[in-house]
């Protein structure tokens, strides 16, 4: 198992929803985040004075896939968050050890 | 001499009162017929005296005006002439009061003109408290009601009471606050004669049913009767102005006033048992109109501890037009409305229409008034709405009563959550360091009683379940149209109706770093004063969802679409102009009035900013078209129009140098402040400039003819008949500056928001005189100004100008030498 940990424009949520979706993927958590890559903020003007803005708003969508179809999520989740432009985010894919039911405590991995 | 009873026989009048009140006469009855025969004197007095050149109102004041005169009393009288006092009025004077004195009678006058009475004299409570019992003794009727209707206003009565509250508290501390007193002053002591008109006058001045309501009226009654009588043969035992029931006296006078008893210990102390039972009913019943009695906030309407209540229910019940006031005056007051009164309005509400409850313009207005964002609105409106009163004053807020729609998101059923956008609207007032950067956008709001009207109209089409936008709009439509709103503000209401899901459509679910959404999104908002409302519709509406809806995430989306929408309509809408064939310039081509023609209204329009037909309505366009008819070079058809607090300018011309900088010096040279604007130049070379300014010494209003000189001078200045710096030579370092927090000027060039201009935007202290001094530093540089927006937010300049340098943009070095230019002249002029 894996877990899909995607940072995508805050626009992108929908389309990326859409296209887990389409592969039975529904299960997901979206976090409202704000941090920065390589896109390192912009100055914004307001008024003729100029503020950093370094930490632009992101959506956080994190999903736990089999590993079989790990590949065919990550491609689903960057082709539908895609714009071309610097800003776009990224995918981080991590290994899941364990996974357990809350309600019942069984283990499920 | 005067051959009248009491001037004759003085010590004869006091001694009949004596005896009247002796053969078992009543002390209120003895006294007044003293009273009227002093009355009497005074009328014959003024009858006989040499006649003022102007009329004359001979008014009792205090006891006496209470027909309390002791034997002893003062005479406290009010002498009021209807204007100035000249020789005449003072002789009227002393043949009125000389008699009086030469009598032996101790009077206490005062005089006033008719003039100073309309402003009641609150520096002065004790003569406003003794104006409570004024009562009119000889002369000219009119002026008498004058007075009275000068003071017994509202306002005046809250004075007399707060007056009344402290005379008490340091009157009956000299006594150590108690009535028991062995050897009691019956007219100062607590529970004495003052107490009882202290009591009175509260209730007159407040309530005046309040001692009616238990036994305090009968009981006040014959502890007055009591004491009038205490005090009348006191003043005869000791033959001066002196109250106090001494041991020495309080023998004879339970003697006389044969009270029972084998000793005179007895008689004493059944004597004093009597004043202690009555001086305890007056103590009782003051202290609980001290504690009850409303105070007066305006007509019939009183606060009390439990909050702002109807005085007289009653009368209230019969005239809903008044129901709204209540709610106000609470606003105002800064506390809520009474339970009783709540209730009140609940039983009546029903079968109250809109008309009855807004009948004229003026009260209509008053519901626009108490829409304006501030402490305790929500609560307000929440209680409007509790007892029906909302929805009968705004009929499409009905239809969402407890309506509930299942989604999702909503926490709140769609009443609550349009009265919690409101409430968040308040927070933004109240506390401003919770979202400082919107809080500054709302003080900028000019009209924010439009913003809460659209948010209480944004979701009443959700009492059907399909498109609530467009549901909304239709029923805001035919409730708008009863309000007196201008036609423009009917707009922008129905704007943010139609449209209060789009920036938050746009912030949050769209990709806002592309700058064609936002170019699309500015050019659906048109103008800064509308973005600035949607924006704080957005914030409000999504606060209001749930508790957890508007995150810092989403906040700090929201205020990005704002600046880069703000950016992209201050800074691209040059490049984006009006073309001849487009819909909006049809429209207005189409509808045109009967005296103009098509081709010079669409001649007008092609080439302006396509944002010129989403700042002005058909109306102010029709307007500019006439004033554009027939110019010349070297001409300036000019419009001056007195708006509510400001002026403003339309001047239409054609384009030459400096021209703008002339047209801003000549309204500085008058003391203008400008304080918003657009200039804009077409591409055949029309310039259309308007500026709102502010007139704070009034020269315009004060000086007929002001406006003209204004006028003519900037027709002289357009005409090269003189100069802007002529008029201004030595004058603008004497014109009045505005005190205000430093605020460091900032120049900001920017060569690529637009494509044809350089656009230069400048943040600096607001005085007057400033744009003159910008505009001519920029045209001094070799610039030319195609565009300006003026604004002006508290006392913080906000100015916008599109540039040209022969005819193309500036070069990175003009830039730089322009900026560093109007720096320095700032930086010397701050």
């Amino acid at each position: 198992m894996k877990l899909l940990k995607a940072i995508i424009r805050p626009n992108k949520v929908d389309e990326v929803k859409d296209a887990l979706a389409r592969l039975h993927i529904s299960g997901m958590t979206v976090t409202e985040v704000r941090g920065h890559g390589k896109q390192k903020g912009h100055t914004a003007i307001y008024r003729g004075k100029e503020y950093n803005v370094s930490l632009l708003p992101k959506m956080q969508i994190e999903v736990v896939v089999t590993n079989t179809i790990a590949d065919e999520a990550i491609r689903a989740i960057v082709e539908a968050a895609r714009t071309g432009e610097i800003g776009d985010g990224r995918v981080f894919v991590l290994p899941v050890e364990q996974a357990y039911r809350i309600r019942t405590g069984e283990q499920d991995i | 001499m005067y051959g009248s009873p009491v001037t004759a026989d003085l010590d004869g009048a006091r001694r009949a009162i004596g005896r009247d009140i002796l053969a078992g006469d009543g002390g209120l009855s003895a006294l007044r017929r003293f009273t009227e025969e002093i009355d009497r004197e005074l009328q014959r007095l003024h009858a006989a005296a040499t006649p003022a050149s102007i009329p004359a109102a001979v008014i009792a004041l205090g006891g006496y005006g209470r027909y309390h005169l002791c034997p002893h009393s003062d005479i406290d009288l009010l002498v009021l002439f209807g204007g100035g006092v000249g020789a005449a009025e003072e002789r009227f004077l002393r043949d009125l009061l000389h008699p009086l004195w030469d009598a032996g009678f101790v009077v206490g006058h005062q005089v006033r003109e008719s003039g100073e009475i309309e402003t009641p004299e609150i520096d002065n409570p004790e003569f406003l408290l003794a104006l409570a019992d004024a009562r009119l003794i000889a002369g000219d009727a009119a002026l008498y009601r004058g007075l009275r209707e000068a003071t017994d206003v509202p306002r005046t009565r809250a004075i007399v009471i707060d007056a009344l509250q402290r005379l008490l508290e340091e009157r009956h501390a000299r006594f150590s606050g108690t009535f028991y007193q062995l050897e009691p002053d019956v007219k100062e002591a607590p529970g004495g004669l003052r107490d009882v008109a202290a009591a009175r006058t509260m209730a007159e001045a407040s309530d005046p049913t309040l001692l009616r309501r238990n036994s305090d009226a009968p009981r006040l009654a014959k502890a007055e009767d009591f004491l009038l009588k205490l005090r009348a043969l006191l003043h005869l035992a000791r033959r001066r102005n002196d109250n106090v029931l001494g041991h020495e006296l309080q023998e004879q006078i339970a003697e006389q006033l044969a009270y029972p008893g084998p000793s005179a210990r007895h008689r004493v102390e059944s004597l004093m048992a009597d004043y202690f039972s009555h001086a305890r009913a007056v103590a009782r019943a003051l202290e609980r109109v001290q504690r009850t009695a409303p105070a007066p906030l305006g007509v019939n309407i009183g606060r009390t501890r439990d909050g702002v209540r109807f005085i007289d229910d009653v009368a209230a019940a019969r005239q809903p037009q008044s129901w709204l006031s209540v709610f106000q005056a609470a606003l105002d007051a800064d506390t809520g409305v009474a339970d009783e009164t709540l209730d009140g309005i609940r039983r009546e509400t029903e079968s109250a229409a809109f008309a009855d409850l807004l009948p004229g313009a003026g009260h209509r207005a008053a519901l626009l008034a108490l829409l304006r964002p501030q402490r305790g609105l929500y609560a307000r409106l929440s209680d409007m709405h509790d007892c029906g009163l909302l929805g009968r004053l705004i009929p499409p807020f009905q239809s969402i009563t407890c309506r509930v729609v299942r989604d999702f998101y909503h926490k709140y059923t769609v009443d609550e959550h349009t009265l919690q956008t409101i409430r968040n609207l308040e927070r933004l007032v109240v506390t401003p360091d919770a979202h400082p950067r919107f809080s500054t956008l709302l003080q900028e709001v000019d009209a924010p009683e439009l913003l809460v009207l659209a948010l209480l109209l944004h979701d009443v089409g959700k009492w059907r379940d399909d498109d609530h936008a467009l549901e909304s709009v239709r029923m805001a439509e035919g409730f708008l149209a009863l309000l007196p709103l201008t036609e423009t503000a009917r707009d922008t209401v129905l704007f943010l109706i139609r449209h209060h899901l789009r920036m938050s459509q746009v912030a949050f679910r769209r990709d806002t770093e592309d700058p064609e959404i936002v170019r699309e999104f500015a050019s659906l908002v048109g103008s800064e004063d509308r973005l600035k409302l949607l924006c704080l519709m957005t914030l409000a509406d999504v606060e209001a969802v749930s508790p957890d809806t508007l995150t810092r995430w989403k906040e700090e989306l929201l205020w990005r679409v704002y600046v880069d929408t703000y950016n992209c309509l201050t800074r691209q809408y040059a490049d984006d102009l009006i073309e001849r064939t487009e819909t909006a310039a049809a429209g207005c081509v189409a509808r045109r009035p009967a005296d103009l023609e098509a081709a010079e209204v669409a001649a007008f329009l092609e080439g302006l900013p396509r944002r010129y037909l989403q700042l002005f309505d058909r109306r102010a366009v029709y307007e500019h078209v006439r004033l554009a008819r027939d110019i010349h070079p070297d001409e300036v058809h000019l419009r001056l129009t007195r708006m509510e607090s400001v002026w403003e300018l339309t001047a239409v011309t054609l384009d030459k140098p400096m021209l703008f900088a002339n047209v801003c010096g000549v309204l500085s040279s008058f003391g203008m402040d400008i304080l918003r604007g657009h200039a804009m130049t077409s591409p055949n070379g029309l310039v259309l400039d308007i500026f709102q300014f502010a007139d704070a010494e009034r020269f315009l209003a004060l000086n007929p003819g002001a406006s003209d000189a204004v006028l003519h001078a900037i027709e002289d200045v357009v005409a090269g008949r003189s100069t802007a710096a002529d008029r201004l030579r030595g004058r603008l370092s004497g014109l009045r500056r505005r005190p205000a927090a430093r605020v460091a000027p900032v120049v900001r060039i920017d060569g690529d928001a637009s494509k044809k201009y350089t656009v230069l935007e400048i943040v600096a202290l607001d005085e007057i005189g400033l744009l003159y001094r910008i505009s001519r530093g920029i045209s001094e540089q070799g610039c030319e100004i195609d565009l300006v927006l003026i604004a002006t937010e508290g006392h913080t300049a906000i100015d916008v100008f599109h540039l040209t340098r022969r005819g193309a943009k500036l070069t990175p070095a003009e830039q730089q030498g322009l900026t560093a230019f109007l720096e320095q002249m700032l930086e010397d002029t701050a």
